[in-house]
């Protein structure tokens, strides 16, 4: 598999909306708050209105991850980023990361597969673009390495 | 990003459903009569299913696809994924996700993957590999 950074993404995060159980796990959403991101090609901030990650957690531990977030570049572009992602690890792990102690990213997978859609003619690469992401969940909120497949 | 394989997958379709100019661009129907998929953990036959392609009007194409995999041992794995491809820029790549109840596969529930398919005679074949 060969790739190339695309960007890295921070963004911060207020607190859970805890939706609970529902049929298919336990939802919760976390609204974003802000961020920024920046790559060799594009970067940018996060805007908070209609940016959060809507959380699963199913029968089996895992958590399904589905984030969307508007992102404004430098030069004023628009990009609308929809990820969908899995996380789970050793129980110890979660509980650390539940708690907001600062964990080891290997220790526990967090991976994304963020998709990009703009009308911004600079950005317009992004439209097709298949790209994976590794995260590092932080108390603040989690930081994003994304990688474009080439 | 680290990754190792997971499948080659081999597809055989049936001829084009052309169902025309939708809202979202024109769309086609591939569908999948079978195949085959071969890796380390796993391999089987493919029991069929489809891909919903949509011309995006620049040239590239959004993939939706789903079908049904069984292992040799007898698990069904449903399978989707999501994809672009881009003929002019030989660009052709998945995000391929795996669901199914059979503890001995249940690995599959747990990870996300990526493809790399190509185009050949008999049907398109696609190198699947885990994100690590």
């Amino acid at each position: 598999m060969n790739t190339r950074l695309l960007m890295t993404l921070r963004v911060t995060v207020a607190a859970p909306q805890t939706i609970g159980a529902v049929p298919h796990g336990t939802r919760r959403t976390v609204p974003i708050t802000g961020g920024a991101f920046e790559g060799p090609r594009l970067r940018g901030t996060v805007l908070p209105d209609g940016s959060a990650d809507w959380l699963l957690l199913r029968a089996d531990g895992v958590l399904e991850l589905d984030l969307r977030a508007t992102l404004r570049t430098d030069e004023g572009g628009l990009i609308s980023m929809r990820s969908f992602g899995l996380r789970h690890g050793p129980p110890d792990v979660i509980a650390a990361l539940a708690r907001g102690e600062a964990v080891d990213p290997a220790a526990y997978y967090f991976r994304t597969t963020p998709r990009f859609e703009t009308a911004h003619p600079a950005c317009a690469f992004l439209n097709h673009l298949i790209t994976v992401a590794t995260g590092d969940r932080r108390a603040e909120g989690p930081i994003y390495t994304i990688h474009e497949l080439l | 990003m680290n990754a190792r394989p997971l499948m080659r997958l081999r597809l055989t379709t049936a001829a084009t459903l052309e169902v025309g100019s939708t809202p979202h661009g024109m769309l086609s129907v591939f569908p999948i009569t079978g195949g085959s998929f071969d890796g380390e953990r796993l391999r089987g036959l493919v029991l069929g299913g489809a891909d919903w392609v949509t011309a995006a009007g620049d040239g590239t194409f959004e993939l939706d696809l789903r079908l049904t995999l069984e292992t040799d041992d007898g698990a069904l794995i449903h399978m989707t994924f999501s994809g672009v491809r881009d003929d002019a820029n030989h660009y052709f790549r998945t995000l391929p996700r795996f669901e199914t109840a059979a503890p001995n596969y249940a690995f599959l529930n747990r990870l996300l993957a990526v493809g790399i398919g190509e185009v050949h005679p008999d049907g398109p074949v696609h190198t699947i590999e885990e994100i690590l």
